[in-house]
């Protein structure tokens, strides 16, 4: 079969793109199976979304030429992106498949290598080193897009109405700006940055990597929200000792009901990972030999070799609010153009918030880059539509499913109870808001 | 019967445009007229900068004025307008002044202030090495020891500006131990008596009248009545945003001045100017558009987070970048009028270099933006 043959599918939940031509032997699919030869029972790898969740990837290829805005750009200087995760590569795509000539600079404050973040939290029990996970370098990726790349290059200011981008390298000026750049884990005075580690992107997840791989770890994990959940599971089954802890009774508690977080923790704990929830964290110090004293305030401690932060992230408003971007808890943007509140100047991705809210998921990305890009380029198109995404929690002890977006005070119903799933759902005025599959057999059964 | 009362803020509302009336007054007519003179043949102007003090330009900043640093700036801008070595020297001026004022020392904070306010004596500030030292780019070049009563220091700064025979700066020495290990830093007033030999600097291509000299100390005595703070290194970080704020001043006026050499050739060159790019419509933009940002950071100078630091630091490189270009325009607009070596839009570019390259230099506050914006992970 000859290469142009084979195609890509794109896993709507997390973004992983299955390749026929390269298969995926970790779960038994050879090279060259054909999306359509895949038995139905098969997952996603990274996420364990099922088959039918994933769709055909339009991986077009940057000669489709759409060349209808080039006095858009009549002063030359193109379209400068902010960021280099997956968003900010996202948008730099989707404008080269539109636009062969627009200059596109992308400012990163890192080497801006592409990888896919939710594989961070499921990457050492699976062995990855950096090289594993990052699928193209920042150089390369710039080379094939003809990007100009501004990397370790940190955005210090901006002017809108001067079209100016401020970074450590010098003022840029735009004609669009895209600003991906991300949110930042919460910065608690109680878990000092010097003391403790916060997953967000590569750089972090390789330097604690390096730590954790000279041998068993004791590592205590603060708030067990989504991110903690997954990485005490990665953790713990990567051979280390694993205390999570949390303001909350129970894991995940701002999103599911008693009975799911009751699952998730009993499935935590056969791997081996220990939950201590209701607590307050009230200092992390650091005693002689290097290991780190974790003191509650109702003074219970936990010493570890290395204390994981998990406490959620934020959209940081230096930037944004200094250019007077409209901004609440993100950087507020149209839901249906991403544009901000000044004119020429988009975001997405996680530095974003619609309607108020910020939808830090990797799936709803690429659609929003897609109507950038049309955007920027002022070319017709429909829009991005938001919709919650499907929420997959990665713990192989206990995966979770979640549709919709429940109501914090809103009723749950139990559907089905059995050992290997747990079926609930929430109502509002008669409608299902959301449902929730908790056990090994969550997200595989269609009802 | 109508009366207007007089509140404390018009009260300083009124004095605050009289000091920039004056200021501008004396920036227009003396100092303009002597600008290629300090410039270029070396006139170090403290008759001048004498009347500057007078009319209030040095004290505004000062918490005994209130802490207008808005109107410092203003008053630095309108000095560099006319001549940018003299808005360097102010800003030297200023925050020599500010040391001696935050240092809480007696010694330092009375007639010998008032004076120092007022433009009665002069003295500058010899930080660019410490600065530098302090942000990891360079090594401490000044040693002290402590003695009974004080320290004694030695070492050489290669210039230091707005200094003379009988004229003091603010400077700092590393202290180190009788075993030779560092122990912390002192700041001081460096008076400079006979014992301080001054040396003449190699020829600068500009800005020749800011009395910038080499100084070699050999065992010079710092009395406690001369010390600003031990240890250095809790003030520094107190005063770093002011001081590197204070400096916008020169961007400004000597950036306003490249604009108002564009519109004077309007009228004559207008019909080919227009081919520019880089002209005065969007030059002014971006300076009001700067002038705005610093006037906001102004409000409280002292501020200790990092993002007001990160802000300061921009604002001070955008100033930078933005004088070079504005200064680079005016020259291309004025064409060979503007290229005889006695006009003013060849002294801007002369200036604007300075701008960008004096302490903290362009590079420098890239450097240091990049240190601030990075991540802390655990070691």
């Amino acid at each position: 079969m000859s290469q142009a043959q084979w195609e890509q599918f794109i896993c709507r939940a997390c973004g992983l793109i299955y390749d026929e031509q390269a298969g995926d032997p970790d779960s038994g699919i050879a090279p060259g199976t054909k999306f359509a030869d895949i038995p139905d029972d098969w997952v996603c790898p990274l996420c364990g979304v099922v088959k039918a969740d994933f769709e055909p990837y339009d991986h077009a290829v940057p000669e489709t030429t759409v060349a209808t805005a080039a006095q858009v750009f009549a002063r030359g200087l193109g379209a400068v992106i902010v960021g280099a995760g997956h968003a900010g590569w996202a948008v730099a795509e989707a404008l080269r498949v539109l636009s062969p000539e627009l200059p596109i600079t992308l400012v990163t404050s890192c080497q801006g290598d592409r990888y896919l973040k939710p594989e961070l939290s499921i990457a050492m029990s699976r062995g990855y080193t950096r090289d594993a996970i990052v699928q193209e370098s920042g150089r390369e990726a710039a080379q094939r897009l003809s990007v100009r790349l501004l990397a370790e290059t940190f955005v210090v200011g901006l002017t809108p109405s001067l079209h100016q981008l401020r970074t450590t390298r010098g003022t840029v000026r735009y004609t669009s700006l895209v600003l991906a750049m991300g949110a930042q884990p919460a910065a608690l005075s109680v878990l000092p940055s010097r003391l403790c580690w916060r997953i967000n992107e590569l750089s972090a997840w390789s330097a604690l990597h390096h730590k954790l791989s000279t041998g068993p770890k004791r590592i205590v994990i603060v708030g067990a929200g989504m991110v903690g959940c997954e990485l005490a599971d990665d953790f713990v089954r990567s051979g280390h000792q694993v205390v999570l802890l949390d303001l909350a009774p129970r894991p995940m508690a701002a999103l599911i009901p008693v009975e799911a977080s009751e699952r998730l923790r009993l499935g935590l704990e056969q791997a081996g990972a220990r939950f201590v929830g209701s607590i307050h964290v009230a200092s992390v110090t650091e005693v002689q030999d290097g290991s780190k004293i974790v003191t509650t305030q109702c003074d219970q401690t936990f010493q570890a070799d290395e204390v994981v932060a998990a406490t959620g992230l934020v959209t940081d408003p230096r930037i944004p609010m200094g250019a007077g971007l409209a901004f609440e808890r993100g950087i507020a943007v149209d839901p249906k153009t991403l544009r901000t509140s000044a004119p020429e100047v988009y975001a997405l991705g996680d530095c974003v918030s619609i309607e108020g809210a910020p939808c830090r998921f990797i799936e709803p990305i690429s659609k929003q880059a897609n109507a950038i890009a049309h955007a920027i380029l002022n070319i017709e198109y429909s829009g991005y539509a938001h919709t919650q995404p499907v929420i997959r929690l990665k713990t192989k002890s206990m995966p979770l499913v979640l549709h919709g977006l429940p109501l914090a005070e809103g009723e749950w119903e139990t559907e089905l109870d059995s050992p290997d799933l747990l079926k609930m759902h929430q109502s509002s005025l008669g409608q299902v808001v959301a449902t929730l599959e908790v056990g090994q057999l969550a997200g595989r059964k269609r009802v | 019967m109508n009366t207007v009362e007089i509140t404390p803020a018009l009260v300083s509302d009124i004095s605050t445009r009289e000091v920039l009336k004056a200021v501008t007054d004396i920036s227009n007519t003396s100092l303009a007229d002597a600008a290629y003179r300090i410039d270029h043949a070396g006139h170090y102007p403290l008759d001048i900068m004498a009347g500057l003090g007078e009319a209030g330009a040095f004290a505004a900043h000062l918490d005994r004025r209130g802490a207008n640093f808005g109107l410092a700036i203003d008053a630095m801008r309108a000095i560099s307008r006319n001549c940018g070595s003299t808005g360097f020297l102010t800003w030297c001026h200023d925050v020599c002044g500010l040391y001696m004022e935050q240092s809480g020392n007696p010694a330092l904070m009375g007639e010998v202030l008032d004076n120092h306010a007022a433009g009665k004596t002069f003295g500058g500030t010899a930080l660019s090495n410490p600065m530098k030292t302090f942000a990891g780019i360079e090594k401490m070049l000044l040693r002290a020891k402590k003695v009974a009563g004080g320290y004694r220091v030695g070492g050489a700064l290669p210039w230091v500006s707005h200094i003379a025979a009988g004229q003091y700066c603010g400077a700092i020495a590393g202290v180190y131990l009788d075993d030779g290990s560092a122990s912390h830093e002192i700041m001081f007033l460096l008076r400079c008596t006979e014992d301080v030999v001054l040396r003449q600097c190699p020829e600068f291509s500009g800005m020749e009248g800011t009395s910038t000299w080499g100084i070699r100390l050999e065992d010079y005595f710092v009395g406690e009545e001369n010390l600003i703070a031990d240890p250095a290194k809790p003030f520094i970080a107190k005063i770093r945003a002011a001081f590197i704020l204070l400096q916008t001043g020169m961007a400004l006026g000597v950036a306003q001045g490249s604009i108002d050499s564009i519109l004077e050739v309007e009228p004559l060159l207008g019909h080919v100017n227009q081919f520019l790019h880089e002209r005065p419509d969007e030059l002014q933009a971006e300076l009001e558009d700067l002038q705005q940002r610093i006037q906001k950071l102004a409000i409280n100078p002292y501020e200790t987070s990092k993002d007001y630091l990160i802000e300061v630091l921009d604002a001070r490189a955008q100033g930078a970048e933005f004088v070079l270009k504005a200064s680079q325009s005016a020259l291309l607009h004025q064409g060979a009028r503007g290229y005889m070596m006695n006009t003013a839009p060849q002294r801007r570019i002369r200036e604007a270099h300075f701008v960008a390259i004096v302490t903290p230099a362009i590079k420098h506050l890239r450097w240091e933006m990049a240190r601030l914006s990075k991540q802390e992970m655990p070691a």
